[in-house]
């Protein structure tokens, strides 16, 4: 029992824990849609997009949530306007967005004399630095997403399902897609002090991938991936303590492990129900 | 009786192509109607037109008597099973319960006449056996019957199919095509796009198209061995033989039917 106890017996040890136990629920609440709708690659451009508006914040003093929220915006519209003014694909805008900004957050930060120490902390978060105000900026912003999740169920539901159909149905499937954006904004910006920008995809797609193995509902889907996320969380900081790893990269890595093992039961679990892809 | 759709000069372009020329066609209310031609001959463009899913480059269209997004809740939308992704998590029962999504809206909660529409819908569809399966579980057949289940739960007056019965297995085509002759005895309009010239030859009214309306009226007056030489070119040699099968005594009509 000590062997569990002991990683969170200090104080800043507890808030790694809550932080990261937040970020991991932000993350994969808005990453079952993310997985939902196909858009890993989207996520993993957008939490690479915010790290030149976090840089330029370091570099400028000013509090790197608001650079984070900026980046994020700058990066939608940016998608967008290349999608829609060229023939090229969604994806080609996405890759294009995606090496550019972190590149120009790569060379912002390398203004620094810190720059490693800087970079590294963006890109890997500081679990063990998260303070008391950390923590209430991110409750509030897990219950605003989850609240927002409940609230736009059905639209976001129908838009995974088909645009199309969302559109016959009333539900404004260009705002649902808008709410979604911000949505995934809001996580990424929640997380990235906790788990770093480049470990939130982790919590974005691995816990919602490996629910959806063993999900048959979407809202079951929802608090399986909650559910692993914050055994992740729990399981990653412990093993990092035990094991002298990194705490956010060791988090990231565990619902990924999760996913195969998952995976792995799945495939030499007998099947109990006889095909059905055969036409009654 | 008013017409349920009414195009004008109609032309659609999507993207740098034109996907419908100057085209005009009436539908006819609470009759079934067939939309035919060969592929990229613009009759899911016409269905998407229909539907207020794209909007018209020229000319002008009324469905119900409205312009076509105003008329979105009264139609319902059947796409074809493989445009619709089977991976999101869905029983049966709860993807045929998203047709009520047009009357409940983001908020209200089902009542019981909802829960009793989508009961009468599967039951219509032979599906309520299959109301806890995953969508990824069943068959192409089965799923096609989920959502013209899902369709028809919908309140609709007007009930859209992007080629309803392709690649079917006879029991669920059998099914599906019972519901479609069924919903004008319920007050409805049918529109069905389709490949088959038999299933065309069964509807009350049929749209030949082939990158704008050839011909529009009964199946008589427009499947004849001209209009579908016209529509499917020099390729179609069999279509000759094809027509003169389905209508021995054949009748020449052009682009109106008349």
């Amino acid at each position: 029992m000590e062997w569990f106890l002991e990683p969170f017996a200090l104080g800043f040890q507890q808030r790694a824990l809550a932080g990261g136990a937040l970020a991991g629920l932000m993350a994969s609440v808005v990453g079952t849609w993310l997985v939902l709708r196909g858009m890993s690659f989207f996520g993993d451009a957008f939490v690479h997009g915010v790290v030149p508006g976090i840089a330029a914040a370091v570099v400028l003093d000013i509090n790197p949530v608001i650079g984070a929220a900026l980046a994020a915006l700058f990066m939608v519209i940016a998608i967008e306007v290349v999608h829609r003014n060229t023939t090229l694909s969604e994806d080609t805008s996405i890759g294009l967005l995606f090496v550019g900004m972190l590149a120009l957050g790569v060379m912002i930060i390398s203004r620094l004399d810190s720059y490693s120490g800087s970079l590294t902390t963006i890109l890997f978060g500081d679990a063990l630095g998260i303070t008391t105000v950390d923590l209430i900026t991110q409750a509030i912003l897990a219950i605003i997403i989850i609240a927002a999740t409940t609230l736009f169920y059905r639209p976001l539901l129908a838009l995974s399902f088909n645009k199309e159909k969302a559109q016959i149905w009333g539900l404004s499937p260009n705002r649902a897609h808008a709410a979604l954006l911000v949505l995934i904004a809001a996580a990424v910006i929640g997380s990235f002090q906790s788990v770093g920008t480049l470990l939130v995809f982790g919590l974005l797609v691995g816990p919602p991938a490996a629910a959806a193995l063993i999900s048959r509902t979407v809202p079951r889907m929802m608090v399986t991936s909650a559910v692993i996320a914050l055994f992740s969380v729990w399981i990653g900081l412990t093993l990092s303590y035990h094991l002298g790893t990194a705490g956010s990269a060791t988090m990231a890595l565990t619902p990924i492990v999760i996913f195969f093992l998952v995976l792995a039961i799945k495939q030499l679990k007998p099947r109990t129900k006889e095909p059905v892809l055969v036409d009654a | 009786m008013p017409d349920a759709v009414i195009a004008s000069d109609v032309v659609i372009a999507r993207g740098q192509r034109i996907a419908l020329d100057t085209s005009s066609f009436q539908i006819p209310r609470g009759k079934i109607t067939a939309i035919i031609g060969p592929n990229g001959s613009g009759k899911s463009t016409i269905l998407h037109a229909i539907a207020g899913l794209i909007p018209i480059d020229s000319g002008t269209i009324s469905v119900l008597g409205s312009d076509p997004d105003k008329s979105q809740k009264s139609i319902a939308y059947v796409l074809q099973y493989a445009a619709v992704p089977a991976g999101t998590p869905l029983t049966v029962a709860e993807a045929v319960q998203m047709g009520r999504y047009s009357t409940l809206g983001a908020f209200r909660r089902p009542t019981r006449a909802d829960r009793e529409k989508v009961a009468a819908a599967m039951a219509h569809l032979d599906i309520t056996d299959l109301a806890k399966r995953h969508l990824a579980e069943l068959s192409g057949g089965q799923r096609q019957r989920v959502y013209v289940a899902q369709g028809i739960a919908q309140d609709h007056a007007l009930l859209l199919l992007d080629e309803p019965l392709t690649g079917l297995d006879l029991n669920s085509a059998k099914t599906i095509d019972a519901i479609i002759h069924d919903e004008p005895n319920r007050g409805c309009s049918v529109v069905l796009t389709t490949h088959d010239l038999e299933e065309a030859k069964a509807a009350d009214y049929v749209i030949l198209t082939a990158g704008r309306v050839v011909a529009c009226g009964t199946p008589e007056q427009v499947l004849t061995a001209v209009n579908l030489t016209n529509a499917y070119g020099l390729g179609a040699l069999h279509v000759r033989d094809e027509a003169a099968a389905l209508f021995p005594t054949e009748h020449h009509h052009g682009p109106d039917g008349h």
